[in-house]
């Protein structure tokens, strides 16, 4: 096993990484390890619908920025009081194993005398609450396994940023699960801080050996070339939602609208406007110019920033109907 | 010649997985080696190459639906 140091936070450059090492790399050696962390995160699953997981606007006003995995599973939120490992090994078995990427993690904290286990989710628990999770995909002929270790992570921001707003939605996304989290340094005997964590398990799971890739030029203008292209794109962490069914509620001065949206890849696919609001205007003209528009709001401000919508509707206008659609 | 494409048992407490997603669509030319679609169970996500050649005649289920192990998804015409 060798170990790539990877100092850089930028979650779309991590996930490029991973990425860039499985598809285009191909190192000789039969197994990487990477630690790292990000800057405030939300990483989705590979198949989940991320509007239905995440609260959007709060990400957008605090910063954190959204990416979408190449693995299964569901949502968490990670920052800088957090670290992810990653294995990365040649060959795909045949069956699912998790417990071979785990346990050297379990060992390492059992040096720092922290009681972790495995609990039936392949999550890590201490005293039944959770502080890791895992996911794995199997890609070109390699084996990811990637996890989470929270040590001393923000939980209200994690719990700000993961509470979505009420509205109803019909997907078939796989659906996150939510459990109750703790923080590593609060069940450490001695305490450590988060560079000193990573050292004692880089080493521990290392296993004292030193052996080391170091990224060159070429690999780094590559990932950072992906982390672009795919990571940080809209296509990628919104677009790739499965198809959903959304119904979304405003009350203005102007009365009730309720939109009834299909989306399929990221777009507007179908539109029904109910509501008791008075309009000038036939609502079929919305509801049209809604259909083919990205899921997004600045896509959908100019689908609807036309002449006859914009004077439309009595007291409503185009910035809330936004606000409200998406 | 048909033959039958069905849901892989990936491990053996395996009851069922998620058909995540369709890498080929009714119609089109199936190489064996091929990822033909994608699988999610127990937050693992795995690509499922083909083990034939030809053409995919049928799909039985759509992505999201989750289908019992050895379930039959697919049908490839290998004429």
């Amino acid at each position: 096993m060798i170990y790539i140091e990877n100092d850089s936070t930028d979650p779309f450059f991590n996930f490029a990484l991973e990425y860039y090492l499985i598809t285009e790399k191909n190192l000789p050696e039969d197994q990487i390890f990477i630690f790292w962390r990000t800057e405030p995160t939300l990483m989705v699953g590979k198949y989940q619908n991320t509007i239905e997981e995440i609260n959007q606007n709060y990400a957008k006003e605090n910063g954190i920025k959204v990416v979408r995995r190449i693995t299964g599973g569901g949502t968490i939120y990670t920052d800088m009081g957090g670290w992810q490992f990653s294995f990365i090994t040649r060959g795909q078995s045949d069956t699912i194993d998790f417990s071979k990427y785990i346990s050297p993690v379990i060992e390492g904290l059992k040096k720092l005398d922290v009681p972790a286990e495995f609990n039936s989710r392949n999550d890590l628990v201490i005293q039944g609450k959770k502080f890791s999770g895992n996911a794995q995909c199997m890609l070109n002929g390699y084996t990811l396994h990637h996890g989470s270790l929270l040590f001393s992570t923000d939980f209200e921001q994690m719990v700000k940023c993961l509470t979505v707003d009420d509205y109803k939605i019909i997907s078939k996304g796989i659906k996150s699960v939510k459990e109750r989290v703790t923080n590593i340094s609060d069940h450490l005997t001695k305490p450590i801080d988060t560079d000193t964590f990573k050292k004692l398990m880089v080493d521990s799971i290392m296993q004292g050996s030193k052996e080391h890739y170091q990224l060159t030029d070429t690999d780094l203008a590559r990932i950072k070339a992906i982390a672009k292209e795919k990571f940080a794109s809209w296509e990628w962490n919104y677009g790739k939602s499965p198809k959903f069914n959304i119904t979304k509620t405003g009350r203005f001065d102007g009365g009730k609208m309720e939109f009834k949206l299909d989306v399929n890849k990221g777009k507007i696919t179908d539109c029904h406007i109910y509501g008791d609001f008075f309009g000038t205007m036939d609502i079929s003209v919305l509801s049209n110019a809604l259909i083919g528009a990205d899921y997004e709001k600045e896509s959908i401000k100019k689908a609807i920033a036309q002449g006859d919508i914009k004077q439309g509707f009595y007291n409503i206008n185009v910035d809330e109907l936004a606000d409200i659609i998406c | 010649m048909k033959k039958n494409i069905q849901m892989p048992k990936l491990s053996e407490q395996m009851e069922s997985g998620v058909l995540a997603s369709w890498n080929k669509e009714v119609g089109e030319v199936v190489e064996k080696g091929e990822v033909l679609f994608e699988i999610e169970m127990d937050k693992v996500v795995s690509e499922v190459e083909s083990m034939e050649s030809g053409v995919l005649e049928a799909v039985f289920f759509e992505e999201g639906d989750e289908i019992k192990a050895d379930e039959i998804i697919a049908v490839i015409n290998c004429d």
